[in-house]
């Protein structure tokens, strides 16, 4: 076992509470209440002046529970040096966190081979390196407003649109030669060697065109809006760079391939119960997310930081923005999503995880079977519950039972993912380690967060249809998963921590690792967690704002 | 008749594995055929005052009329089942709910809804980690309270009777070593040295105290609890209570995914 010194959560324990984080006793009731908080007292400020001005009572801290009768504690943001109230980590609160999501919502990839052959074999068109990249400059006009047919039409402000671009992905080395650097997302430059030979390969010689829509748009309508914008504007383009009749019924093509035959969404449809169109947060496979995030082609010997930030990512936008906005609204699930991203804790249990497999195992060379998911999966859950156990800090920081569930079984998952290299067996020790610390600790979750936990190992091998999928392809909207908090982030670390122990470039879509490499997007995804950071600091520079529009203050 | 079903099973009731103190505990608390050592005596009005739902002396109000006066459908359930004095009179359903401290109190969460689920009839019991609910008809609980409130399985400053607001399990305690609570339900009277509720369970301020006795000591709060710790009998020393984990998840995933290969396991 780790030694105190080395422990990863120590800095944040010292730092949250003035006590030695073995202390089992402290103080309450005496920190002066909600008062003792920055954010609260800036939050007041704000409330009074806003009820003052508008005549209806607003936040009110002293309403409802007392809030403060404890130490109202800081988190620190893992992986950086960060720390920061609570309330900095609401998504509201939070810009690098909404244009996190911004970011995935409004980028689309579409397929170019499908039109090419149209223009070529239907209307004798040449397309060249030279016509592609023309027709690169009208779309990167026409996609942010510009108009190209019609010559009397409204059009966008550059200003409010800033953010919207489109660039061309393709595997074929000598295609991309020739391709103007300003509209390529180059994989080899962005990669490193050996990931970037796997994703070339994957990709082949097709040719796709990754469209990042208005930030501003995604707010006012949505995700569904994504496609459907690409797509009238790829139309357009294609129309005005070709010089094609607008109105021919080729033209139609066009449409077609780029909202049905070759659009690839970020996020799948959700049926009527959960009522979302494409590219919400609901539809986004963990598979896809994990391939969002960038930190494999940045750290490429470090998958216990591979697999954490997709964690940080998925926490944010699966349990804050999906299921704490979509599906519920208010504030309570911050708490729960937090746990696994701030103060260095889930990180000492997987790095620890990592070690233990590495030495007994190796990376990625275990067999997937029941024997090292039960011997991984114990000995990770063990440790976990012995660090709450041995460090009350530790424990009061975790002061939910769903957040120390998650976070020891996310380190038991990653860990068995990293020993076999096989996202299936992870999720199976995923649930190992919920009922081992369900009899251990005696509590788990809330009513309902156990519920999949009780009843999970049975379908976490199934990839039969209806009963089940390989891991990288379920999502939020998969049955079991589709109502709780704590656990969605955490499966699509798994995937990645499967994928990383294997040192493969990408977990499902090859296009989609590739599109999130981009230099250009607002968001940095190779290291989501420094970016929250950002935001919660109030440093992080977003996209979409009205400011142009608006009165100045 | 209860007993007599367990008496005719084929099997006897094991309760719970594991070879540890820890884990007899458990057991004992689960089985309804050990009784429950009686601590301290709570009187009757005050367990009524601090569960908040009715005036002490007040009627029981009721949602039906007595169940002898309803003319109920013929139904094998009902003739099976005996209802209990609560809902034979139609009480209300009512609750009482508990926040045990990690720091050795006496029961915690899931061990609780074991023990409730063998030894009362007509409760519906909910768990999560920082409170644990059992609603019952409004006299059955005050019954149940009782035996609750006042043995073994109460410690005044390690386990909490709270409605709402209910955090304070897994925090540091305070120094005089109560458990958190931020709607402060209790205190500790320094003169008697007895924990006392001021505000009942969802922190409605009472007129007068209620006594809950005095704290146990770490020593003896470690002899009853149910709760493994590092500091106290490590779970990782239970293998027998692993070991059992393990063969559940096993059994589970093969009867989801190969059940074939769990026949015979």
């Amino acid at each position: 076992m780790a030694e105190k010194e080395e422990k990863l959560f120590m800095k944040a324990l010292k730092e949250k509470f003035e006590e030695d984080p073995e202390d089992v006793t402290t103080h309450f009731y005496d920190y002066g209440g909600w008062k003792q908080s920055e954010r609260k007292r800036e939050f007041k400020e704000w409330a009074d002046k806003i009820a003052e001005e508008r005549g209806i009572p607003h936040y009110n801290p002293d309403i409802g529970v007392p809030l403060g009768q404890r130490k109202l504690m800081p988190y620190q943001v893992s992986g950086t040096d960060v720390f920061v109230e609570g309330d900095d980590l609401h998504f509201v609160n939070n810009a690098a966190m909404q244009q996190m999501w911004d970011d995935i919502r409004r980028t689309v990839i579409v397929g170019m081979d499908t039109a090419h052959r149209v223009l070529e074999r239907r209307l004798g068109k040449e397309v060249t390196p030279e016509t592609i990249n023309e027709y690169m400059e009208t779309l990167n006009h026409a996609l942010p407003g510009g108009a190209v047919v019609q010559e009397h039409m409204v059009e966008i402000h550059p200003g409010l649109t800033w953010d919207c671009y489109a660039k061309i992905i393709t595997g074929d080395l000598e295609l991309a030669d020739e391709i103007d650097d300003r509209f390529l997302i180059d994989i080899e430059k962005l990669f490193p060697e050996e990931q970037a030979e796997q994703l070339i390969k994957a990709i082949g010689d097709r040719v796709y065109q990754v469209l990042r829509m208005p930030t501003i748009v995604g707010h006012i309508c949505d995700g569904a809006t994504m496609y459907r914008w690409a797509a009238m504007q790829i139309a357009m383009s294609f129309i005005c760079a070709y010089k094609i009749a607008a109105g021919e019924a080729a033209v139609s093509d066009f449409a077609y391939a780029s909202k049905h035959a070759e659009v690839i969404n970020m996020g799948e449809m959700l049926p009527a119960r959960r009522a979302r169109g494409e590219n919400e947060p609901g539809g986004v496979p963990f598979g896809i997310l994990a391939d969002c995030v960038q930190t494999m082609r940045k750290y490429p010997d470090d998958p216990a930081k591979v697999a954490l930030e997709v964690i940080g990512a998925g926490a944010m936008l699966y349990d804050q923005i999906w299921l704490g906005s979509y599906m519920s609204g208010g504030v309570g699930f911050t708490q729960y999503a937090t746990a696994v991203y701030t103060d260095n804790i889930l990180d000492d249990y997987v790095y620890y995880g990592l070690d233990y497999v590495e030495d007994k195992y190796g990376l990625a060379e275990a067999d997937p079977d029941m024997e090292v998911v039960k011997d991984v999966a114990t000995e990770v859950t063990l440790y976990g519950l012995e660090q709450y156990e041995r460090y009350p800090a530790a424990m009061e920081t975790h002061f939910g039972g769903s957040q120390r569930a998650a976070v020891v079984a996310a380190a038991s998952g990653c860990s068995v993912a990293f020993a076999t290299g096989h996202s299936q067996a992870g999720v199976n020790g995923w649930y190992l380690s919920q009922l081992l610390h369900k009899e251990g600790h005696g509590r788990l979750g809330f009513y309902g967060y156990d519920l999949q936990d009780q009843c999970g190992a049975a379908n976490s091998l199934s990839v039969r249809s209806d009963e089940g999928l390989p891991l990288e392809l379920r999502g939020p909207n998969y049955p079991n998963y589709a109502m709780n908090v704590g656990h969605l982030g955490e499966y699509a670390g798994i995937v990645q921590a499967a994928h990383a122990a294997r040192g493969d470039a990408f977990c499902v879509n090859p296009l989609v690792k590739v599109a999130f490499a981009d230099p250009d997007l607002v968001f940095d995804f190779t290291e989501p967690r420094k970016e929250f950071a950002k935001g919660a600091l109030r440093e992080f520079e977003p996209a979409g704002e009205r400011d142009i529009i608006i009165p100045a203050e | 008749m209860a007993e007599n079903v367990r008496d005719e099973m084929a099997e006897k009731a094991q309760f719970y594995p594991g070879e540890t103190k820890i884990a007899e505990n458990r057991r004992k608390y689960m089985d309804p055929t050990q009784e429950l050592k009686r601590l301290r005596e709570i009187p009757d009005e005050d367990i009524v005052r601090l569960l908040g739902h009715r005036e002490p002396g007040e009627e029981y109000p009721s949602v039906h009329p007595p169940l002898e006066e309803m003319e109920e459908p013929e139904c094998p359930i009902r003739e099976l089942v005996e209802p209990t004095e609560g809902a034979k009179a139609g009480d209300r359903i009512r609750y009482i709910q508990f926040t045990d401290s990690v720091y050795f109190a006496p029961i915690h969460p899931y061990i609780r809804a074991r023990m409730y689920m063998w030894r009362y009839r007509g409760v519906d019991t909910g768990t999560l980690s920082g409170r644990q609910i059992i609603e019952v008809r409004e006299r059955d609980l005050e019954k149940i309270s009782k035996e609750l409130l006042e043995t073994e399985i109460f410690d005044p400053a390690r386990t909490g009777v709270r409605g709402a607001t209910v955090h304070g399990h897994s925090l540091r305690l305070d120094e005089n070593g109560l458990m958190f609570d931020a709607l402060r339900r209790y205190r500790l009277n320094e003169e008697t040295g007895e924990v006392e509720y001021v505000k009942d369970q969802v922190g409605v301020e009472l007129d007068e105290p209620i006594p809950v006795g005095k704290p146990a000591d770490e020593d003896e709060l470690k002899e009853r609890t149910t709760i493994y710790r590092i500091d106290g009998v490590p779970y990782r020393e239970d293998e027998e209570l692993i070991q059992v984990v393990q063969r559940i998840h096993e059994l589970r995933t093969l009867a989801g995914y190969r059940p074939d290969e769990a026949e015979g396991k």
